[in-house]
């Protein structure tokens, strides 16, 4: 309702906007903002801003802005990239919008997202880690801010860990011969959970194996599911997978691993996020079990390096039809800035990474976050093109190719098709 | 269809007819047994909307436990749940009555009078029926969102208000030709203009009519689902369907909470539904509950 | 979108009349004397305007709200409109673009083969198994029929959202009631069933779910109907000699008709349009196997943001479903002219 107004109330901005639109309201003066009751319109994803963070930045944003509220609204996941879509397509879009880092370039492209390459000094950009600006940029242009990264770590469960007589392993070997000691301790309990579909950790095994998801040959994208590297990397995932009674044709989500799966016992580890573990944690605390977890990063085929792993994260962008760029630039700049990030990394214990070092936490010996950093060090990101995102998108044919190999599928022939489909879309 | 009057008599006739006990042990076992087939999800809802968390995620189903409200109690304290049953409410009665209100006199003429194209609007009626809405929904959000139309109960009420109108004029045109003109000319004799004659005389014989359109239009608008996610992005604009779902986050899909939601959410029409349909479903269940 | 278990009879019409005869009369007296011209008559309009005025409302929203979008939707299907062009507003023609690739797509014919055949065995089971059940309703002592019509009707007003999630739930691989009912019946293999493994079994799940919510529709209906039935006639067919098959087919089917007609038709555009209930399921999974058109132009359009192609899909489907649908209109149109 309240929007409404405010609707009506910027028609007379929006009459003066029409003529600005195609090259934004860029040079809409501070004073504009400052006068009167204004309203930015903040998407986050459900889990990325805890409440008390979100909460604190807000004041100190209003504080800063009299007058100015901002509206945090949470997203879910499921259909978030068609209302994204529309939302971008909007007069009255949210202001600022949080994206995955694997969705951004895609998003970019479209000219839905405002251009900040000129805000970069306002935005710190200097100390963001190289790392996780390379999502947050196409062709040379900024057009978001990184946020957070995390990636995910074994999580295992101390007490049967112990009574099997395993140790965090070091090497895939180990960490095999270890799931094969935990079956025979206790055959009722699955050694690892691990379901058909959870395609960020088989990238990681593909990267391990020196290969990819898709390549770039001679200005066209193609998949690289077909190949030697592929099949070698799903032939261990196969591996993996056969020490668990996990669907194969479902990812970590449904059902939800985190809380519907390892609360009910009868698991020894997982692989997940720090919130997940987290979640984990407090479902068996509310139940009234002891929940005395460990965690060690992806074990590498050599004890040299840890496993490569998917370096997933969030990027903060800004509409281009926001009615409010310069607001929502500020509020951009404000929350990841350092002193907010390093609040953000306590706030969350380092379960996620901040955009940039200066604002680390320096998480406990043992603990998820420590794990996690060490693992981050040979971290990757899906191909930075704008197409990736459409190979995303339900349904996915990495999750097809997975589940068809689990299921007997030759591994060449279901990557051929999964290339099809990947080259389809990629290219778009 | 029919009525008050309606004979119950073949079906008694058949019934005292019928001397075959195994028959009749047979029939009435099959009977019950298809009861429990269509109930039970209905039951399996309630059941699990009322079990605490702990009974729901089990691999053998618990069937005795101690109810809790709790899963209610986080269902309906998300932010926005009354400003959601409001909208359902206002969106959803508005557009019922409006459909009502203007199909009446679309069919009035319909069935009553003789006018050119006549024809052709009856069997555009018939097509609109056919309207596949769900994959409209990208055109109609594009003309909405050019037109500075998004996230408005107006707008959502006239797009259901036309959803449920061809058949509701459908309907009641078939319910108005019924009316013997005879009896309309006779009130006119009477002294009545042709309004009051409406009102009258054919009115009154339209209440089942009017129940069963009502009723049709009430759970085609309560349900709409794709037009309102893609309009109204706005939660203080949104509607029930789009909170039933949000109970499955990446936090994990809280089914309690959801059988909790889908409860609360059928409520209304299952209540709508045991009142209106003796009526609206005409003499059908009339014989059904009276015997 | 449209709802698939709705609240309206259709066999109402035939006989609305005759019961409530009495009742009017007692109201007609009430309007009094009879001044002939009558307050409305010196305005009134010329006759020949009203009927236009009355239907105008009607032919207006529709023309506004229906046929406009479908227009827009028709203009959509010969423009090449992806994610960039949505976002930027662009319109660029491609004319007959999305409509060659869409049929020379052999996925797309598949869909529709596969729309075909999901409408058939659902509206096949719907009409038999609720003409089945209206039979025994009317065959029932009242109690049964009252607990069998309370049933049927608390299964009728569940609204689909809920009931497709109710599904999902019942049907679910770990904690979901039907493997245990599986197990507990005796069956192996049903530890972690999956029942939504593959397209066809996604799709018999949805089946049940749609038969689930749309034989008490008919069920009720055709009791009502069967009522209606005078008592005479079955008395005559069983003079005759008719056994209960034969009864039916002599005297209740050619009773009946118009409410097979009307039902069938209803059930075939529902069933058809069923987008909800595929959908919401399993997104058309997996692998795309469970997609009928609907859900194609859905997956198509919004999740992979072709947004032309999208149109021309619903397009195609709007001109198949005419296209069956033809002889109905044509029937509609013949009992028109013989009023």
């Amino acid at each position: 309702m309240k929007r409404k107004l405010i609707a009506a109330v910027g028609v007379v901005g929006m009459m003066v906007g029409v003529a600005a639109c195609g090259n934004g309201g860029d040079d809409k003066p501070k004073s504009d903002a400052s006068g009167g009751a204004k309203e930015i319109t903040v998407w986050v994803m459900d889990g990325s801003a805890p409440k008390a963070w979100i909460e604190q930045v807000n004041k100190e944003f209003s504080a800063k802005h009299p007058g100015v509220t901002v509206k945090v609204e949470e997203q879910k996941w499921t259909g978030i990239q068609e209302k994204v879509t529309t939302a971008l397509s909007e007069n009255t879009p949210p202001d600022v919008i949080e994206l995955g880092n694997t969705q951004t370039a895609g998003y970019a492209v479209t000219g839905g997202l405002a251009d900040l390459t000129k805000d970069k000094a306002q935005l710190g950009a200097d100390a963001w880690q190289k790392s996780m600006l390379a999502s947050a940029e196409v062709d040379g242009k900024l057009y978001s801010a990184p946020w957070y990264a995390a990636n995910r770590v074994v999580v295992y469960d101390k007490k049967a860990y112990e009574k099997a007589g395993v140790t965090p392993p070091k090497t895939r070997d180990e960490w095999i011969a270890g799931l094969e000691k935990l079956k025979a301790s206790d055959p009722s309990a699955q050694p690892i959970y691990l379901p058909g579909q959870s395609w960020y950790i088989l990238a990681g095994f593909i990267w391990d194996e020196g290969g990819d998801l898709a390549v770039k040959d001679g200005g066209k994208w193609k998949g690289q599911l077909a190949t030697p590297q592929a099949a070698a990397a799903m032939d261990f995932y196969k591996k993996l997978q056969s020490y668990s009674t996990a669907p194969k044709d479902k990812d970590e989500a449904t059902p939800q691993q985190s809380t519907d799966i390892i609360p009910k016992g009868g698991v020894s580890s997982w692989i997940g996020l720090g919130w997940e573990a987290g979640g984990a944690e407090k479902a068996l605390k509310d139940a009234g079990k002891d929940a005395d977890f460990g965690y060690f990063p992806i074990p590498g085929k050599t004890a040299d390096k840890t496993g490569t792993v998917f370096l997933g994260g969030s990027n903060l962008a800004v509409a281009e039809r926001s009615k409010n760029k310069e607001l929502a630039k500020e509020w951009l700049a404000l929350a990841t800035g350092k002193d907010q990030m390093t609040k953000y990394a306590t706030e969350v214990k380092g379960a996620l990474l901040p955009n940039q070092v200066g604002a680390n936490f320096t998480p406990a010996a043992g603990s998820f976050a420590e794990a996690m950093a060490k693992a981050g060090l040979n971290g990757k990101i899906t191909p930075v093109t704008a197409g990736w995102a459409n190979v995303e998108t339900e349904p996915n044919p990495i999750k097809e190719f997975m589940t068809k190999v689990l299921k007997g599928e030759d591994a060449a022939k279901a990557g051929a098709e999964a290339d099809k489909e990947i080259a389809n879309r990629i290219n778009k | 269809m029919s009525t008050t009057t309606a004979p119950n008599e073949p079906a008694q006739q058949l019934r005292t007819r019928r001397p075959l006990r195994p028959a009749t042990v047979a029939k009435n076992l099959g009977a019950l047994l298809l009861a429990l087939v269509f109930v039970f999800p209905v039951y399996w809802m309630f059941s699990s909307a009322l079990k605490p968390n702990s009974e729901i995620l089990t691999k053998d189903p618990v069937f005795v436990f101690t109810p809790t409200l709790d899963n209610f109690t986080k269902a309906t304290g998300v932010e926005n749940f009354w400003t959601y049953v409001t909208n359902s409410l206002v969106v959803t009665v508005g557009a019922v009555l409006l459909a009502l209100l203007v199909a009446l006199a679309a069919s009035f003429a319909i069935a009553r009078m003789k006018f050119k194209g006549r024809k052709g609007l009856v069997l555009g009626v018939m097509m609109a029926q056919m309207a596949p809405w769900e994959v409209m929904v990208i055109a109609m959000y594009m003309i909405m969102r050019d037109a500075e139309m998004l996230n408005s109960l107006g707008v959502l009420t006239a797009i259901y208000f036309v959803m449920v109108l061809p058949f509701t004029i459908w309907t009641l045109r078939g319910f108005i030709a019924a009316v013997p003109v005879t009896l309309e000319e006779a009130a006119q004799i009477d002294g009545c203009t042709r309004g009051q004659a409406f009102r009258k005389v054919i009115f009154p014989l339209l209440a089942p009519g009017l129940m069963s359109t009502s009723l049709f239009g009430f759970i085609t608008a309560w349900n709409e689902f794709a037009m309102v996610l893609i309009l109204n992005k706005d939660k203080t604009a949104q509607t029930l369907p789009l909170w039933l779902t949000q109970f499955k986050t990446a936090f994990g899909n809280d089914w309690g909470a959801t059988m909790a939601a889908s409860s609360i959410f059928a409520i209304p029409v299952l209540v709508i539904f045991i009142f209106l349909q003796r009526k609206a479903v005409g003499g059908m269940t009339a014989g059904a509950v009276k015997g | 979108m449209t709802v698939h278990s709705q609240g309206a009879t259709t066999s109402a019409p035939q006989d609305a009349p005759h019961q409530s005869a009495g009742r009017p009369k007692a109201q007609s007296p009430a309007a009094g004397p009879r001044p002939t011209p009558p307050r409305g008559g010196r305005k009134q309009l010329p006759s020949g305007w009203l009927p236009y005025l009355l239907v105008l409302p009607a032919v207006a929203s529709m023309a506004l709200l229906l046929l406009y979008p479908l227009i827009k939707n028709v203009i959509l299907s010969f423009q090449d409109i992806n994610k960039i062009e949505f976002i930027q507003r662009k319109y660029p023609f491609g004319g007959f673009a999305n409509y060659t690739q869409l049929i020379g797509d052999s996925n797309f014919w598949t869909v529709v083969v596969r729309s075909f055949l999901f409408t058939f065995a659902n509206v096949a089971l719907i009409m038999v198994i609720g003409s089945l059940i209206g039979i025994l309703l009317n065959r029932l002592g009242k109690w049964m029929r009252l607990v069998l019509s309370m049933a049927l009707v608390m299964a009728w007003a569940m609204p689909i959202v809920a009931s497709v999630q109710v599904f999902y739930w019942l049907f679910d691989e770990q904690f979901g009631v039907m493997n245990w009912v599986m197990r507990t019946l005796g069956f192996s293999g049903y530890e972690q069933h999956n029942w939504f493994e593959t397209g066809l079994s996604t799709l018999t799940i949805v089946t049940l779910l749609v038969v689930w919510g749309s034989i008490p529709f008919v069920a009720l209906n055709m009791y009502a109907g069967l009522t209606t039935v005078g008592a005479e006639l079955y008395e005559a067919a069983r003079m005759d000699g008719a056994n209960g098959w034969q009864t039916f087919w002599k005297v209740v089917f050619p009773n009946l008709k118009p409410f097979f007609l009307v039902t069938t038709f209803l059930e075939v555009i529902w069933v058809f349009k069923a987008f909800t209930q595929v959908y919401a399921m399993n997104k058309g999974g997996p692998d795309r196997a469970s997609e009928i058109l609907p859900v194609f132009a859905y997956v198509e359009g919004q999740s992979q943001a072709h947004y032309g192609l999208a149109a021309a899909i619903s397009v195609l489907t709007i001109l198949i479903l005419l296209v069956v649908m033809s002889f109905y209109f044509r029937l509609i149109l013949k009992q028109e002219e013989e009023q």
